[in-house]
């Protein structure tokens, strides 16, 4: 009993190991391969492939239907393994603001903030909006604070939101005294 | 070949005393009860898909869905309360009991696997359906109830043990579950440490600059962070070196502990710095876990004690 229980634990920490190096290779490769690292860009086409190559024992070269994707997916994420180890790195990201401006009845103009230092889960939010490829993923996000806003104050007549993306000055800029800058990335009027 | 093979089967199923794993059980305990603390004015606000809430529940749990249909999520849950006739808003609050509850739980060590279960299952719902509100702590706490639900509980500190005299099993399950804790620790620390070095902005000190002055970690003003802009290069060199030296430098006996206090340190500088609090104690917690019991000589009579309570069965 003890022999076959420890050669079970045996295969599981092989494959659960297994699992946790490729995925963390995945994404160190996947960090090289679209040069957001040191390594020069002399490597050529090997990081891709190798990016390529590191998908096939996690499932992710199958199909979304694919039973064996299903069940690794589903296993790295019930054991919290789904992702790499790479906070903050290879660099910090610049982080994204959400100002909404909402205008009163009476002409008022008062502005709200969804980025930021009250609450990590929402700038991890805000952040996630920001950093999206797609148009269409941010409209309807940011639809979905501002719709919230409008919750909170019923006598708003139109809401205005801005997503900027928040640009650090360096230390030199900022004894020089540089300040934060914002870029507009996105305006929407609900 | 035969030799190298006993090499690591010994040095996975070594027997171990359960101290480990109550330093593991307490921590988390207090990690789920923080966390629920934490989310308590947000949860409905993060997890309703009516009312005043964020509204991302949905999304992220179709986003979920396309990947996998087993992953837990808050749907589950919310759709079986209303087979039973509850509302959202009321499931979603039994949840949150539900996780303060096995947080509780495993603090004082009572139903010990029952509430790892229930604190795993519950806190990978909310990770998984929060998937746009989550960041770096839900995986380590995902981490951390999974290996927590699986290893031997309960250990000899929870009140399972003194009111239920529950057996323990095999010392080498101890052993075995400790050593995968601190391999995935090697690991952990080892990648983030190598994706580090290969940013510029980790060499020259920007990156720790940046971190600090981000606008959701800025607690310290850059006025008086510019007075220290000298330091920066060797933090971030320093962080470089602490997270890529960790699989070898934790597991020297001679630099085991020196080691150990440097990656408590950073945590614990992190939490101060940065505000991350809960990240800094999940963290603290697995490697207080993994490596802390034994780093120091205990007395001899505790060490025989430690032994002569737990039964062996060894083969």
């Amino acid at each position: 009993m003890s022999r076959r229980k420890k050669f079970l634990l045996l295969v599981w920490f092989v494959s659960h190991f297994l699992l946790i190096l490729i995925v963390s290779c995945h994404e160190t490769i996947v960090l090289v391969a679209r040069g957001l690292t040191i390594i020069p860009p002399a490597l050529g086409d090997y990081p891709k492939k190798a990016e390529k190559l590191a998908e096939i024992p996690i499932g992710l070269n199958l199909g979304h239907s694919n039973l064996l994707r299903r069940v690794v997916v589903s296993y790295l994420g019930a054991a919290g393994i789904d992702a790499g180890y790479g906070y903050f790195a290879p660099n910090v990201p610049g982080g994204y603001r959400l100002v909404f401006e909402l205008q009163f009845p009476d002409g008022r103009t008062e502005f709200l903030m969804a980025s930021a230092a009250a609450n990590l889960r929402l700038a991890s939010f805000v952040d996630q909006i920001g950093d999206n490829p797609s148009a269409e993923f941010r409209e309807h996000m940011v639809k979905k604070l501002a719709a919230v806003v409008r919750a909170e104050h019923p006598e708003v007549v139109t809401v205005r939101a801005s997503l900027e993306r928040i640009s650090q000055p360096t230390i030199s800029d900022y004894e020089r005294g540089g300040k934060e800058k914002y870029e507009l990335l996105d305006a929407y009027e609900f | 070949m035969a030799m190298m093979r006993r090499r690591v089967i010994d040095f996975l199923f070594s027997d171990e005393s359960d101290r480990w794993l109550t330093v593991l059980r307490i921590g988390l305990g207090l990690q789920v009860i923080l966390y629920a603390l934490s989310l308590l004015n947000d949860w409905n606000y993060f997890f309703a898909t009516t009312g005043n809430a964020l509204v991302t529940r949905d999304f992220a749990e179709a986003l979920l869905a396309l990947q996998s249909a087993f992953i837990p999520r808050l749907a589950w849950l919310v759709d079986g309360g209303r087979y039973l006739g509850l509302s959202e808003q009321t499931v979603l609050s039994v949840a949150w009991f539900c996780l303060l509850y096995s947080g509780v739980s495993l603090l004082l060590g009572i139903s010990c696997r029952f509430a790892a279960i229930l604190a795993w299952f519950l806190h990978l719902c909310a990770a998984k359906s929060g998937g746009f509100v989550s960041y770096g702590v839900d995986d380590f706490m995902t981490i951390g109830l999974f290996y927590l639900m699986l290893s031997p509980l309960p250990d000899r500190y929870s009140l399972d043990w003194r009111f239920r005299k529950t057996n323990p099993g095999n010392l080498w399950t101890f052993g075995f579950f400790r050593r995968v804790l601190q391999i995935h620790l090697s690991i952990i620390y080892f990648f983030s440490g190598l994706t580090k070095c290969l940013g510029s902005g980790w060499w020259n000190g920007s990156n720790v600059w940046r971190a600090l002055t981000l606008p959701s970690f800025n607690l310290i003003p850059p006025e008086i962070l510019v007075r220290w802009s000298l330091l920066f290069p060797a933090i971030g060199i320093a962080i470089c070196l602490i997270e890529t030296g960790y699989p070898v430098f934790i597991w020297l006996k001679k630099t085991r502990s020196f080691w150990l206090a440097l990656v408590i340190s950073m945590h614990a500088a992190i939490a101060v710095t940065m505000g991350m609090y809960l990240f800094a104690l999940v963290m603290i917690v697995l490697n207080l876990a993994a490596f802390g019991p034994g780093i120091f000589a205990l007395p001899l009579k505790l060490r025989a004690e430690s032994l002569m309570h737990v039964p062996s069965h060894v083969d």
